[in-house]
């Protein structure tokens, strides 16, 4: 029997549901970022807010790029459908937390795919993904750089405001 | 035509000549590119079978499933859904168990 999958598709089916599931979470991170900018603006956390806006378009580049790449390969790819947002934090640095752990968990999701792709041994997908990982380590990195500001200058009155000064 | 799979109601063929699938869903066959058979394995996977067991979201347990850019139209109840899940499981497994048994071989 002829192989009409590798035929019209240079990804396995399996990478193909794994990075479907990759574009759901990017999406989710980019609308998350969205909710984060939205209130930081409302609190009067411009710079924050700036960089959140920020991050919500990188997200959204990222969930591009997959869903570009799944139908270049032949695949089929899925929009997302994003709900279950949160819009409710308790203080900047709690903001910043929740990025850093969505990070963290994109990344966690992006090393499960490549295992997945060294398994079955789908080259095309591992290779499209070592941007990913490079792309992660940055952003964890900014994250965690953020909330190291808060040990430096504490989480009281003026302390907030400077932070927030120097987060663009 | 080779079969790929056989569930209780449908049948998964693959013509290797037209490098296509076809579907027997019983009432009629209808035709797959393979692009157009990834687009029946979301919209089957993605039919949450526990709302038919829910009065509320499903009140009379039927789908309707329209194929290949809205060219057919079927209306399944629990039983032939749950069935055209697992041959569309299937009949992705048979793919790769075949790949295999041809790499082997």
């Amino acid at each position: 029997m002829k192989d009409i999958a590798r035929l019209n598709m240079s990804i396995k089916v399996t990478s193909l549901d794994a990075l479907n599931d990759q574009i759901q979470m990017e999406g989710k991170a980019s609308s998350s970022y969205l909710a984060m900018a939205s209130w930081c603006d409302q609190n009067s956390y411009s710079g924050s807010a700036e960089l959140f806006y920020r991050q919500a378009n990188e997200e959204r580049e990222h969930m591009m790029k997959i869903f570009k790449f799944i139908n270049d390969c032949g695949g089929n790819a899925i929009s997302p459908e994003i709900s279950n947002i949160n819009h409710d934090f308790s203080s900047l640095e709690e903001v910043f937390e929740t990025a850093l752990e969505q990070e963290i968990e994109v990344t966690k999701s992006i090393n499960k795919i490549i295992s997945l792709a060294k398994k079955t041994e789908d080259y095309a997908v591992e290779n499209f993904l070592q941007w990913f990982v490079k792309e992660q380590l940055e952003e964890e990195k900014s994250m965690r750089d953020i909330l190291d500001l808060f040990e430096l200058m504490g989480r009281e009155g003026i302390a907030i405001k400077l932070i927030d000064e120097r987060i663009k | 035509m080779k079969v790929v799979f056989r569930s209780k109601f449908y049948t998964l063929y693959q013509s290797d000549k037209e490098k296509c699938h076809y579907l027997d869903m019983d009432q009629k066959t209808i035709k797959l590119s393979f692009c157009q058979f990834l687009a029946l394995r979301t919209k089957v996977r993605n039919i949450s079978i526990e709302d038919h067991f829910d009065s509320d979201l499903n009140k009379h347990g039927f789908e309707v499933l329209m194929l290949c850019n809205k060219e057919h139209l079927f209306v399944l109840n629990t039983v032939e859904l749950l069935d055209l899940k697992s041959l569309v499981e299937y009949g992705f497994l048979s793919f790769d168990v075949d790949q295999l048994v041809n790499t082997i071989a």
